[in-house]
């Protein structure tokens, strides 16, 4: 069974375990192959790994800090290969860098769009994008941002730019855009903070009102920002009621090490495992596996990078899983929350980084 | 952008006589306004200071210069930019420089952590007594380039910079007048040398102390102070090292859980920083996990080590049957050798002949400990102009 062909929400535990293990397996050991890095890690951090271990479990997959993308050039293709580099948005510091090939850029999408289909259905919408056209100009070099609106945008259809390249609201693109499809279903797709503050806050200044009321919104990015200014998850979706008509507000996780195999948010809540990837929750220190609702730090599992080794990746978010194939929504699979990013250490050390000024 | 004085004072800050008793009644008083902190616990870098700073331990210390054939007389102006790292060991240099009769400027570390505020507020609160001493040890945040600081620093006669390289050589921007003088505590990088055999030897209670040492010296600044060792270089055969490992890791995995030392983003980039090295250098052969930190095994140390070797709770093992296979793998930037279970002899002997790096050599649970001679310089010397009349 591949798990690629499988709708994403139907396998439940004694179905996609054992072949979740077989493919991840199988990619670790493609990766041993194809890059001499990640080869060296495994035969040194995990020498005793090898794909021919029938009682090897998930826990048992070697797993990378996903830092290692920021700091290495890690891949499993030759230079040749390289369809796509994507690079993480991260503001401060080193982007990570993720190199695609033809076929891991081919199933990142189909895969995508295989999910989002279960939330929108199989039509394609008309599309309101909260972010500016400029964001996808650069099709061989995606940042984050870029990435998953190009990837959303094969979800939809006359595609809208809610946003003028320097951030303020396309007032006219938007008005026209609810006057031709207001009547019907429409998704939304923008990237949590922006929704809010390019968006949400937009609409409260101006005093406007929009009416979408078979809208769906769809985002993603971290609610770091959003924490910070204390809007929470329910604040959020009580505003984009208020402010659009829109009901049904979906948020996914996921990230630039790991696109196509996201984690979408149910009505009940809960952010829900693909059958294409899964999540494993380690405490931090000892990095053995958590139990449910143990607090801990997120390992994220995909069946997707062949072109990198990012197939297994411990990340700097903390998170907790609630159960698997039992959620009240009835969908299969783990599901689960993401708690925040671990607390920053003190940059403390003789050998702290200084950021030189300017030329320096 | 501009200075912020932290404990201004209205006292113009005057050079005096070295070693007077006004400076050490000043040490005295802050010692006592450290000491009695209700929360000082919490710090402990802030206890040992409180108690270096006790007027008996610091006329022990200077009583070596008083009767010399030479005058210690002061530089001036002193300036200090500290590190990030160990947030109170500004003070020692300060003080000293202090008690040398120099006025001091302080910058501080913008990321400097809960110690330091202590330890302002605590200066703070002397400064009415004290006004001369105040004035001459005056507390400094700004940004680097500052232009101010630029114009203050161009008229010191000495600089102290502690710091990463980068930064160092980064605050170097700042011209200092052609008769200064310049410390530079740059990055440093230590170790830890046991002896495998006697550890085998060694009753339960001296292992238990061992591993108190061993874990006050290491994790007390999330094993970010320039002395706390990164490296353990276990001396011995391998069968009595794999074994003597066993023993002092498993007392660790207990001892470690007498206080928390560290964080869940400490342990988080332990890992990642030894993931980092295990694709960086390829002297490491092997890894293992404890639920408190990452051991890596090496062939040898390197560069690459030193310079990328975050702490955090992530330690390198090397193993040697001689002393002697450590001298050459030795470089500038080696400070601390903490040492357990090597006979005294043995170590002096070998250190006599050792050219290259190691600065200090001091007994596991004292690597942390301040000392006047700190990275090879003799500090009241750096101080003080000392000066000789012949009659």
């Amino acid at each position: 069974m591949s798990l690629l062909e499988q709708s994403p929400y139907e396998l439940t535990a004694t179905q996609k375990t054992p072949a979740l293990i077989n493919e991840l397996k199988q990619l670790s050991q493609h990766h041993i192959k194809a890059c001499p890095a990640y080869a060296r890690l495994v035969s040194v951090q995990w020498p005793r790994f090898t794909a021919d271990d029938s009682a090897l479990e998930l826990k048992d997959i070697p797993w990378l800090s996903v830092r290692l993308f920021k700091q290495f050039s890690l891949q499993s293709v030759s230079e040749q290969q390289v369809f796509k580099t994507l690079y993480s948005s991260g503001t401060t510091g080193t982007p990570s860098r993720i190199v695609l090939d033809a076929d891991t850029a081919a199933v990142q999408s189909r895969i995508l769009v295989k999910i989002m289909q279960q939330w929108l259905g199989k039509q394609r919408l008309p599309m309101l994008i909260i972010d500016c056209p400029s964001v996808i100009k650069d099709r061989a070099n995606f940042s984050a941002r870029g990435a998953g609106i190009q990837g959303l945008s094969f979800m939809g259809r006359n595609h809208c730019f809610a946003l003028n390249d320097d951030m303020s609201p396309n007032w006219p693109a938007v008005t026209e855009f609810c006057e031709r499809f207001a009547d019907g279903p429409v998704l939304i797709f923008g990237f949590t903070f922006m929704v809010w503050q390019h968006w949400l806050e937009q609409l409260v200044d101006q005093n406007i009102q929009l009416h979408l009321p078979q809208g769906i919104l769809i985002h993603s990015g971290g609610w770091k920002k959003l924490e910070q200014i204390a809007v929470s998850n329910s604040v959020f979706k009580q505003q984009v009621k208020r402010l659009t008509g829109v009901e049904r507000v979906h948020n996914f996780y996921g990230m630039v090490e790991q696109v196509g195999a996201i984690f979408v948010e149910c009505e009940h809540g809960y952010l829900h495992c693909p059958s294409y990837a899964d999540v494993l929750v380690r405490v931090p220190g000892s990095w053995q596996l958590a139990n449910n609702e143990q607090q801990g730090v997120l390992q994220l599992l995909s069946t997707l990078p062949h072109s990198y080794p990012g197939h297994s990746l411990l990340t700097e978010d903390r998170g907790v899983i609630h159960g698997e194939d039992n959620c009240k929504c009835g969908r299969k699979g783990k599901y689960f929350s993401v708690l925040g990013r671990l607390p920053k250490s003190e940059a403390r050390g003789c050998s702290d980084t200084y950021q030189a000024a300017g030329a320096l | 952008m501009s200075i912020e004085w932290l404990n201004f004072s209205e006292s113009p800050a005057l050079a005096c006589s070295a070693f007077t008793e006004q400076d050490l009644e000043y040490c005295q008083a802050l010692s006592r306004a450290l000491l009695t902190q209700n929360n000082i616990k919490q710090f402990p870098d802030l206890v040992a200071l409180g108690y270096w700073l006790r007027r008996s331990n610091l006329t022990h210390l200077l009583a070596a210069y008083r009767h010399r054939d030479v005058i210690y007389r002061p530089l001036g102006m002193v300036y200090h930019s500290t590190p990030s790292n160990v947030d109170s060991l500004f003070a020692y240099s300060g003080i000293l420089s202090l008690l040398c009769g120099n006025a001091n400027i302080i910058r501080l570390s913008n990321r400097s952590g809960g110690s330091t505020e202590v330890l302002i507020k605590a200066i703070s609160v002397l400064a009415k007594e004290f006004p001369q001493q105040n004035a001459r040890l005056q507390l400094i945040r700004c940004a680097r380039e500052d232009h101010e600081l630029s114009l203050l620093i161009s008229q010191v006669d000495a600089r102290v910079l502690w710091g990463s390289d980068s930064a160092i050589q980064a605050q170097r921007i700042h011209t200092i007048p052609a008769h200064a003088r310049e410390l530079a505590f740059g990055h440093k990088y230590s170790l830890c040398l046991l002896d495998a055999t006697v550890i085998l030897d060694a009753s339960e209670q001296e292992v238990i102390q061992l591993a108190q040492d061993f874990l006050k010296d290491q994790l007390t600044f999330s094993q970010q102070g320039c002395s706390s060792a990164k490296t353990l270089v276990w001396l011995g055969d391998s069968s009595s090292i794999a074994d003597a490992k066993q023993r002092f890791w498993s007392q660790l995995d207990i001892t470690v859980n007498d206080k928390q030392w560290l964080e869940e983003r400490n342990f988080y980039d332990a890992f990642a920083n030894a993931q980092q090295l295990i694709l960086l250098d390829n002297s490491i052969q092997g890894f293992q996990q404890h639920s408190w930190c990452c051991r890596l095994s090496a062939s040898h140390l390197t560069d690459i080590q030193a310079q990328e070797h975050s702490g955090n709770g992530l330690f390198v093992e090397v193993e040697l049957t001689e002393l002697n296979q450590l001298t050459p793998m030795l470089k500038h930037y080696h400070q601390t050798l903490s040492y357990w279970g090597i006979e005294s002899v043995k170590l002096q002997d070998w250190f006599a002949e050792q050219v290259v790096g190691i600065d200090r050599v001091v007994p596991v649970g004292q690597a942390l400990n301040f000392d006047l001679v700190w990275d090879g310089m003799e500090l009241v010397s750096m101080f003080s102009r000392q000066s000789r009349m012949l009659v």
